[in-house]
Formats: C-alpha cells, structure tokens, sequence
C-alpha cells in the first residue's frame, strides 16, 4: 500500500509543479484578495468588538490561508476529472495496486501542496508586516492544521470529481466555494458578521478551522481554539476521504 | 457597411450560444458576482458604520459587483478565443475575407453585450437587498461604463490568447482584470484605505471608471465631472488595449 | 496564368527550422493536384501559406491571381478551404454554420438560405442540418467542413487530408464528390498521405520531403519512371515451365519471378496484357494457377527519391515533426 500511495503521490506532485499556472488560482487570487481587504478594510478594527490585533493584515491571514486551501480542494477535483475524461484514470484502476491508495496518493500530495499554501502565505505577511504572536511553535501549529484541512478539502474535490466524472461541473462548483468561506468566521469576527451570515458561521467547520489558524498568529497560543482548529480539519479530512472512497468504489461496482 | 453589421450580429448570436445552450454556462459569470456581493455584505457590513462610507455599505459595493461581472465576460472572452484557436476555429475566422479588425469588434462587441446579464441581475439582488434605485439617468451611465469596460477586457484578454493561443493562459486574463478592478476604491473610500493602496487607486484609470459606475448607488447623484472622467478613462484604455489587439490580430501568421 | 503558382516558397520556424524550404509550383484552373507526403514533410504548412494563414518567409505564391503576401484579402475571397482538423463548432447546428459562413464572405441576405440549402442536399446533410454539429460523426463534419469551403463558389479549393480518420465509405463519398467539382472546373489542392487518394483523384502529383519537392508528374509518368507493371504467374501442377517461358516471349522481357510464383513477364501494357496473355498460355495447354499483376506505386517512386518508404515514414518523422502541425 505505502509503495503505490508514495508512486501516486510523487506523480501528482510532479505533474503539479509542471504546470506552473496550477498555483495562479490558489496562490494569486487570494493574495490579490488579502491585499484588498487589507487595504480597504484596515480601519475595520477600530470597530467595537473587534479583537485587539497587531494589524489587520494579521487577522486576514488566516482568511487567505483557508481562501487558497479550498481553492486547491478545487484543483484537485479538476485534476481528478480530467483524469477521468481523458481514461488515465481507468489505467489506474486497471493497475495492481489496493483502489484505495488511489485517493491516498493524490491526498498526500495534496498535503504536500497545502503545507507549500500556508507557508507562502505565513511568509507573504511576514514580508509586509505581519507577526507571528505564536512564534515559531505557533507558525508550526498554523502549518499543521492548515495541511490537514487543505487535505480535508482536497477530499472534498476529489469526491466530487469521482461522482460528477466532469470537469466542467466540478469547475461550476468554484463559486460556491466561496459561499461557504463568506458563510464563516474567516473574514471578520463572528460577533461583527451580519446576519444570518453569523448563524451560519457557528456551526461551519470552516469559522472553527479559521479560528485555529488564525489564533496563532494573532496571539499566544489558545490551546482550546488550535484544538478546535485541529478536530474540525481532521473531521472533515475524515468525512471527505471516506466519502471519496464510497464514491470510488461505488464507480467501480458500476457494470 | 450593412455587410460589416451582419458579420458582427452573426458574432453576437454564436457568442450568445454559449449563454444560451450551454447548460449552466452562464452560472458562474452571472452568479459568483452575487456570490461576492451577498458574503462581503453579510462578512464586512459592519464596516459601512464608520464614517466615509455615506450610506449603505451594500450600496458601495454593489458597483463593484457589476464591474467584478463584466471583467467574468471580458475573461471569458479571451478563454474561448483562445480555445477557438486551439481548435482550429479561428483559423475559420481569419480565413473569412473580412478586415481582422472586425474579427476583433465582433469578440468584444459580444462581450459588452453579455456582461448586461450578471449587471442585471447583480442589481436585481442589490434592490432586494435594500439598495435604493439609482434613477435612470445613472443607470445608463453605469451599463454604458460596464460594457465599455467588458470591451476592454475582452480586448486585453484576446490580446493575452493570441499570445499565448492556449486556454492554459485562462489564469492570466482573470488576474490582469482582477487587479484592475481591485486596486480600486472597490471596497472602501479613499479616506478608510490604507495610504498604499489609496495612492494606487488614485492612479488606477480604473477607479474613474468604478466612480462613474457608483455615483448613482453613492452619493446618489449624477454629476457630470465624474462622469466625463469615467468616460475618458474607458475610451483611453479601449484605445490602448484595443489598437493592440487589433494590431496583434493583424499579425497573426507572421 | 496559373491558379496556384510558388517560386521558391519556404517557411522558417523559430530555432531555423525550414519546414518548407524552396518549393516551385505551378497549377493550372480545372487541374486537380495532389501533395503528398509523410507525416511532418511540409504540406500542412505549405497549405498554409498558399491559403494566406501563414506568411512566407522566403519566395512568393500567388494564388487565383493575387500575392498571398501583399493581397491576401483578394486571395481569401477567391478559395474555399478546408483545413486538416475541421474546426465546428460543436454549439451551432450544420445550417447555422453554413449561415454564418456565407455572411462572413458576404453573400446577400436573399441569396444565403437557397444557397446554403442547395450545398445541404449536396453534401447529404438534408436530415441532419437542424442538429448540433456535435452530435455529427467525422464523416458529417468533413461534409460539413466541405460544404462551408463551397458556400461563395471559390474558383480554388485547398482540401487538406480531407479523408484522414475517416472510414472507406465515407471517403468514396468525399472521392466523388472531388470528381465531381473537377467536373465543374474548380482547381482542387489536395493535400495527402494516401496513395490510393492521389492516384485516383489527382491529374498531377506532387511528392514532398523534408519540405523540398522530390518528384511531380502525372500518377502514370511518375510510376513509369520507376519501372513498368509485371505479371507474377504460377501454374498448375505439371505444367511445362520451359514451353511457358517461350510463350511469354512474345508479350513481354522475362524478369525472376516471386516467392509462391513460377514466372514473370513485363506488362507495358498493364492489365490490358492480361487476357491475352491467358488465352495464349491456355492455347499452349497450359493451365494458369494464380496471377497477380504488380504495378509501381508512388511509394516506389518516393523510396526512388528519398530512400525511404512514404506509406509508414510519417511514424519515423514524427519526433522532427513540423512545428504548429502534423504534416
């Protein structure tokens, strides 16, 4: 099992780091975004409520930290679709090698990849100001739970591909990415959301993952809202890889 | 004449097919502005209670919206240029014995028209969102800024595909127009900004054009100052981006 | 004047990469000429620039009487072409693209629907023509493809591989229907890699290689430049060799025959010699077994030329394949 999960793995990173343009939406977007929102909603934390923070850039770390992971859970299931159209896929299935290490290798890749996101963006705000309160424990504790929830996310795509087996539906699902990201705690404290916006946040995996994030960065770290962090990106990385070897064998039952 | 017009209304109808009878083809142009404009009301609403946002915080960003639309269209644009080249479409195209420049006109004319569906329906949302009618007089103004901009944007991004002639080069045309439109005062005033970003926007040619696009949603009133600035900006980077579309159309095949 | 004429045409990609490189043409209105060659030889990019999508970097063509480089709007409104991969879109239904096209070449509105429906129903298209080109197979897009190439009435078609990928019955049809526009006198630039579509359909041949041109003639010239048809014979057991041989003297020079055959004569003639080449053999009480008339091909001609094969040398050519294209 190892041995074929590290062969996909190693194949996907490869075929990522072929294609630069794989990294412009997870990478470029978000930043763009964290500039933006940094630099027009800077005077925000004068706001009653809002958390005593080193700079707004701090806080909006965490938001483009998660932004770029599920944008990769996107890419993934891109990935896996096209692989699935153009009948690669079926050369996979067709190979000696335990079904399951197929959705392994291309999670571990993604984990990879999502510890590369996170600290892209912990050094993007390092370069423009930003401080880790957390040190360096804090930065690894950021690191740690963001590779497992860009994991988790990757799931998410990775189930969707194996069930629409169409890019272009799983493409279509990008808008929607956001919703969920608009419907969290990652932007804004959830005390200053509208609602019913902040309903929603309380129960969206997504604010807690955020919070676990960002809690690092923007204080000493808070064991409790890490931990959170850390069971809701597990949870869902959980959820997703099972549900993507439901699908997966699902697929294959097909006559 | 009448043969030029034909040749661009063929262009507005198979462009319109993309819309039309692609199931969900136009969800993703017309919804993710909506998207944006309900998740940043509803994240950072709070914001419009600090003073310099005169008004409704849905209200400013609403225009934003309708430009975030247009660049969606003017991207797409250029992604299905690009694959049009891919295959063999365009070859077609330039085989047709008519002047490259109405090649060029016919891509983006279509593009102006398609971005009035996510502007329509962004204001749609913006009006049950609370947002007061801007009058008709705005209105104009802001759909003729919106689809003049669409225009630029499908002419920067055809510039990018008849580079690149791949649709992997789809990344590139979203950034150059997202850039654009952020850099703006797309979220805040220029008082509320942070200076770095105040001073860009500033000098973005782009923020004229936004402005002229909000002055009916905020402040609420037509004026024509802002206006003639808008519409200066929009017919200099037409000018600019569109001559060198044309002239890279021009040379295809060298 | 000729339709198609190229003095020393070439086409040099980035990294000096002469795909064409020195090619003369001359063809004349109502001829049909046939380019073939291997994968990677030069053809597509010769089409190319004869068709005004690409610009020449060395020599002129001038096509249907006007430069390719100074007047390509003129050329465009005087040929038809249809290209290797026939680009549809998938979208639009045949009818719509026919449309299309006859507006982008400027035909009046009036004219538009009885011309297009006219090249419908020429092209077999009647039935399907309100469907979306994306429901078509390979053979409805080629007819398709060609229909759109005809819809201003080009006094010059450039047909590239019109018939790759395609299955035998829907190339007879694209056969026929390229006698067909002979027959109405439209010069025809038939890029190939079939023999067998050369030789049917062609009045000359062209061969390239390597983007030069290695051999033109007519199919027959050519061949007879390379040796005549012979006949292979074998006959029934018993039969009388030595008094066989005698009787073949009178057709035509001996020659060693095959493996699995006794004999072999030269055929000037062709098939022609066959019948009474068997009624004297029968006369002489000698019963033939088999026969098998072998003829030169033109990948005879072009082993002749480039010592190597034209049928199966495009798999060889394809790793220094033409840049931008297949041939």
């Amino acid at each position: 099992m190892i041995r074929p999960v590290r062969a996909l793995a190693g194949r996907a990173l490869r075929n990522a780091s072929r294609r630069p343009q794989f990294f412009v939406p997870m990478l470029v977007f978000p930043s763009l975004l964290l500039a933006a929102n940094t630099g027009g909603f800077s005077r925000t934390t004068q706001l009653p409520g809002f958390p005593k923070v080193h700079g707004f850039l701090d806080y909006q770390l965490a938001a483009a930290i998660t932004q770029s992971l599920l944008l990769g859970g996107v890419s993934v299931g891109i990935a896996v679709a096209l692989e699935i159209e153009s009948g690669f896929f079926d050369r996979l299935i067709a190979s000696p090698i335990p079904r399951t290490s197929i959705v392994f290798g291309r999670l571990a890749a993604t984990f990879c990849i999502a510890l590369l996101q996170v600290a892209f963006f912990l050094a993007l705000g390092l370069v423009f100001g930003a401080e880790v309160q957390g040190g360096v424990g804090g930065a690894l504790l950021v690191l740690l739970v963001g590779a497992i929830a860009g994991t988790g996310f990757g799931g998410i795509g990775m189930s969707l591909a194996l069930r629409a087996r169409n890019a272009s539906l799983v493409q279509g699902i990008f808008p929607f990415a956001f919703v969920i990201l608009f419907l969290s705690s990652a932007f804004f404290p959830m005390d200053l959301l509208q609602a019913p916006a902040d309903w929603v946040a309380a129960y969206n995996p997504l604010s807690y993952i955020a919070e676990g994030l960002r809690n690092p960065i923007i204080a000493p770290v808070d064991a409790g809202a890490v931990l959170d962090g850390l069971v809701a990106a597990l949870g869902v990385t959980a959820a997703m890889t099972g549900l993507s070897v439901f699908f997966l064998r699902g697929r294959l039952r097909e006559p | 004449m009448s043969a030029s017009i034909r040749v661009l209304s063929a262009f507005q109808r198979r462009a319109l097919n993309e819309v039309l009878r692609v199931p969900g083809g136009a969800i993703p142009g017309v919804l993710a502005p909506a998207i944006f404009l309900i998740g940043l009301s509803g994240v950072f609403g709070a914001a419009g209670n600090l003073r310099g946002y005169e008004g409704d915080f849905t209200a400013y960003i609403l225009p934003f919206g309708m430009l975030q639309g247009a660049t969606f269209t003017g991207a797409a644009t250029g992604v299905n240029l690009a694959r049009d080249i891919e295959q063999g479409w365009f070859d077609r195209l330039l085989l047709a014995p008519q002047r490259r420049s109405l090649l060029l006109l016919g891509l983006v004319s279509s593009a102006a028209l398609r971005a009035t569906l996510p502007a329509t329906f962004l204001l749609l949302v913006g009006l049950l969102l609370g947002v007061s009618w801007p009058g008709i007089e705005a209105l104009v103004i802001a759909y003729v800024l919106i689809m003049g901009f669409a225009a630029v944007v499908a002419c920067y991004a055809s510039l990018v595909a008849l580079h690149f002639r791949t649709q992997q080069a789809a990344p590139l045309m979203q950034i150059g127009g997202f850039i654009a439109i952020l850099f703006t005062t797309a979220y805040a005033p220029l008082t509320l900004q942070s200076t770095w970003l105040a001073d860009i926007a500033r000098l973005n040619p782009v923020n004229k054009i936004l402005e002229g696009v909000r002055q009916g949603f905020v402040p609420g009133t037509v004026t024509w100052g802002t206006t003639w600035q808008a519409l200066v900006a929009l017919a200099a980077m037409g000018l600019v981006l569109g001559g060198l579309a044309v002239r890279s159309m021009r040379r295809t095949g060298r | 004047m000729p339709a198609i004429e190229a003095v020393k045409l070439e086409r040099e990609f980035k990294g000096r990469i002469k795909a064409v490189d020195g090619v003369d043409l001359a063809i004349e209105a109502g001829e049909v000429y046939g380019f073939l060659g291997p994968n990677g030889a030069g053809k597509t990019t010769t089409v190319r620039m004869l068709v005004t999508l690409l610009r020449p970097t060395g020599g002129s063509a001038r096509v249907a009487g006007y430069d390719v480089a100074s007047e390509p709007d003129a050329v465009r409104r005087r040929i038809g072409v249809a290209l290797q991969e026939a680009a549809l879109d998938p979208l639009m239904t045949g009818t719509e693209l026919i449309e299309l096209q006859a507006k982008l070449h400027g035909i009046a509105p009036e004219k538009v629907t009885r011309r297009g429906e006219e090249l419908i129903e020429r092209v077999g298209l009647v039935e399907a023509r309100d469907r979306r080109v994306g429901t078509y197979s390979g053979g409805m897009r080629r007819r398709l493809d060609l229909a759109m190439a005809l819809i201003h009435e080009p006094g010059v078609l450039f047909l590239d591989e019109p018939t790759t990928g395609l299955d035998p019955v829907s190339r007879m049809t694209l056969w026929e229907e390229v006698r067909r526009l002979k027959h109405e006198g439209t010069t025809v630039f038939l890029t190939t890699q079939y023999l067998e579509e050369a030789d049917q359909l062609a009045d000359r041949v062209g061969i390239i290689s390597d983007g030069r041109l290695v051999a033109e003639g007519t199919p027959a010239v050519l061949k007879a430049q390379v040796g005549q048809p012979h006949l292979e014979i074998a006959l029934m057991d018993g039969g009388d060799r030595e008094r066989a041989v005698e009787v073949l003297a009178g057709f035509g020079a001996p020659r060693p025959p095959a493996e699995g055959f006794e004999l072999a004569v030269t055929v000037a003639e062709g098939a022609t010699e066959i019948a009474g080449i068997v009624r004297a053999l029968d006369d002489a009480n000698l019963i033939v077994a088999s026969l098998e008339l072998v003829e030169p091909t033109l990948d005879d001609v072009f082993v002749e030329k480039t010592g190597r094969h034209l049928e199966g040398a495009g798999e060889a050519d394809e790793a220094g394949g033409e840049p931008g294209g297949s041939a």
